[in-house]
């Protein structure tokens, strides 16, 4: 009766703990009660199960508990802050609907249907929410060039022009190398023009190849499309030089592509499938309002195509804020609407809630007397001109050289345009050089010295309670926080052992020279990109690695 | 009465378990398990016959009937019960918690009872039950309490827990 070991489980009957004991009851249940089981665990405690046995780990890595753990976890909240979804009860009963994945943005999810890697997704989300990555540096450039590199991410490829190198392909993951190469020189006659703009084709058109177009300092662009087959470049249309001169952005979707010069001429042109033919212009205009940071967008429905410019705008008394200009095209070309809109400004939304970091009111009077006891309201502190603008529709994302970001919602339905007033988001801890907002809302911004990168979950802007709730508990964003790459086994202990004060220690020495983050950012489901100038002009990508 | 005599039968069920034990029951109780229901329903509930259990013996049957008494008045099973039930964890019932303190061999008798028997909210309260017991636990410590082997190297779990370290931040 008294086994040594019957005191391991205090609830037992002895007689029956003897028998519980010698036997593993739990490994002879079939698979999908043993399933049943192990979804009750938590995620945290999946872990262990992993590895308890062979089969245990078999079971525990099931898409089918992943897939339930991702659901609860990433979609299901964002169902329920969509008030549409809410509203009908369906969060409720929201399991696995592959309709309403394809609404909530989460169509890949569904067409992949069986070969999602559930446990990878969740892994890759997790470690997002928690800012988890590897870091790793890829040195693009000995020298600095003039005018400096730049650099795009589309679909886990890094594409980087400079005068010096042309353009590259560079893959995001596993090596990290270049994976093909061209240089920039005009056909025919042999001079030398230096890129000053770059744009990837965000169609989303699955033809295997990315089309990038990189615009030049003679305002000349071409058009090359990316063969990942055969890792090359194919030019498929070169356009002369202009006397517009230089491009300095760009925003490609497939068949359409959106330019603007430096003295601010915007132009739409279509091209043909086969690039053997000229493209048409659509449509020109010359703005005498947009202010650099500028963020170009083409958006297309079947029934228009809308180009966007999104610019920063002086203001008096109050410093600086957004517009929008939006011009709306038939597909074949017939302008339907050219509008402008500013961002609703005069009762800045600032949602502080350390008193400090507002300046005092500039104007003691506010228009809506009666509501100046809602301190969520408050005058326009004075808002310095942002280092970078990212639109995103319906987010709209600019950077402060005061340690802040201002988030913006654009409206625009076929009646109207709107933005709304701006949000601030503090965080950082220095001067915001760049950020850049997805589709969902995620957003990522770095400041321009040291190492802080942050990611937001902007989802529903500060409208959305989520958001604000979070927000209000300063949940809003998550500083990254590299890990130490392990190469080996003792290398890991190391990395183990240095978890905590250890592993800031070390990364702060990764960064000790002086370098300083330029404006450009960049991510996908995976990776945040960053390119990092370092002491003498050279440069180097650092790839934040969420996998 | 004839008349409520009949009644009576009609309300009573005859389950006859794998050891030969013939148990009588109530109807509605019995009918707890989908299997049974779907039984019933078929032979037309006039026959009297006594319905064989053949995978499930008295003890544990006693045991899965005290189940179905204790909620002969639940709600049914809605049908996409699936999400419903992940999402409320792992919380457990006073009266249920109570019920399921017994020694492992009944606990997983219960499950595949209930499994068997098609009583899904029965063999959820089992599965949560277990899934406690792992909840919190180190791999050792699971396979202590369930007496699993462990046929890993202990290279292959260093590489598995490896891995997976991202999931135990929380």
């Amino acid at each position: 009766m008294k086994r040594p070991r019957a005191d391991v489980d205090s609830e037992g009957r002895p007689t029956k703990l003897i028998r519980a004991l010698s036997v593993d009851r739990i490994s002879r249940l079939s698979d999908e009660l043993l399933l049943r089981i192990l979804g009750f665990v938590p995620v945290a405690n999946l872990t262990a199960c992993l590895r308890v046995s062979h089969k245990f780990y078999q079971i525990s890595s099931d898409s089918q508990i992943w897939k339930a753990a991702y659901y609860n976890r990433f979609v299901r909240p964002r169902a329920s802050r969509i008030p549409r979804i809410k509203d009908a009860g369906v969060s409720n009963h929201l399991s696995y609907s592959s309709r309403l994945s394809k609404w909530l943005g989460e169509g890949d999810l569904v067409r992949n249907g069986q070969e999602t890697d559930w446990k990878k997704r969740y892994k890759l989300r997790h470690k997002w929410s928690k800012g988890q990555c590897a870091v790793r540096e890829i040195p693009v450039s000995e020298r600095a060039s003039v005018p400096p590199l730049l650099a795009r991410m589309h679909d886990g490829i890094i594409f980087t022009t400079d005068s010096i190198s042309g353009l590259r392909a560079w893959n995001a993951k596993g090596e990290r190398e270049v994976i093909a190469s061209v240089t920039l020189d005009t056909p025919g006659n042999g001079t030398t023009r230096s890129p000053t703009s770059l744009a990837t084709d965000l169609s989303g058109r699955d033809t295997g190849n990315q089309k990038v177009v990189v615009g030049f300092n003679n305002g000349s662009f071409t058009i090359f499309d990316f063969r990942k087959q055969d890792k090359d470049f194919l030019s498929l249309f070169n356009h002369a030089p202009s006397s517009n001169g230089m491009l300095s952005a760009l925003a490609y979707s497939s068949p359409y592509l959106l330019t603007m010069t430096d003295g601010q001429l915007l132009s739409l042109y279509t091209f043909s499938d086969s690039f053997l033919t000229p493209p048409r212009l659509l449509y020109s205009l010359r703005s005498y309002t947009v202010w650099p940071p500028v963020s170009l967008a083409v958006r297309t429905t079947a029934t228009s195509v809308t180009a966007s410019t999104a610019y920063a705008l002086p203001t008096y008394p109050s410093g600086w804020t957004v517009g929008i200009q939006e011009t709306r095209l038939s597909p074949t070309g017939e302008l339907i609407e050219s509008r402008l809109a500013t961002a609703a400004d005069e009762h800045f939304h600032s949602l502080a809630r350390d008193p400090s970091m507002l300046s005092p009111p500039t104007r003691p009077s506010s228009p809506f007397p009666g509501h100046t006891q809602e301190s969520v309201v408050s005058d326009n502190p004075a808002c310095t001109k942002p280092t970078s603008l990212s639109y995103s529709h319906p987010y709209l994302l600019a950077s402060h050289p005061d340690n802040t970001l201002t988030l913006y919602l654009v409206t625009s339905t076929s009646s109207s345009l709107s933005i709304s007033a701006g949000s601030r988001l503090w965080g950082h801890t220095s001067s915001v050089s760049g950020a850049h907002i997805g589709g969902h809302g995620k957003a990522v911004s770095v400041s321009r010295v040291g190492d802080e990168l942050r990611v937001w979950d902007l989802e529903g802007g500060m409208a959305s309670s989520a958001v604000r709730r979070r927000f209000m508990t300063g949940n809003l964003s998550v500083r990254i926080q590299p890990e130490k790459a392990a190469k080996d086994l003792s290398d890991l202990s190391d990395a183990i052992s240095q978890r905590g004060s250890g592993l800031g220690l070390a990364l702060e020495e990764r960064f000790d020279d002086p370098s300083v983050t330029r404006g450009w950012v960049g991510f996908d489901e995976e990776n945040v990109i960053v390119l990092r100038e370092k002491s003498h002009g050279r440069q180097s990508l650092v790839v934040y690695d969420f996998t | 009465m004839a008349s409520s005599s009949a009644t009576e039968a009609k309300n009573f069920v005859m389950l006859t378990t794998s050891d030969n034990a013939d148990i009588k029951v109530e109807r509605e109780v019995a009918e707890r398990s989908i299997l049974i229901k779907n039984l019933l329903e078929d032979l037309g509930g006039e026959s009297g016959e006594a319905i064989p259990i053949p995978n499930v013996n008295e003890a544990v049957m006693k045991k899965v009937l005290e189940w179905c008494e204790q909620h002969r008045k639940d709600p049914p099973a809605s049908q996409d019960d699936d999400s419903d039930s992940r999402k409320k964890s792992t919380d457990i019932d006073e009266w249920d918690q109570k019920f399921m303190q017994v020694d492992q061999e009944m606990l997983f008798e219960i499950i595949l009872a209930a499994n068997y028997l098609d009583i899904k909210a029965l063999l959820d309260v089992g599965c949560k039950t277990v899934a406690n017991m792992i909840k919190g636990k180190s791999p050792d410590e699971i396979r202590k309490t369930f007496n699993i082997q462990n046929d890993f190297t202990p290279e292959e779990e260093d590489q598995i827990r490896r891995e997976n370290e991202w999931a135990e931040d929380r």
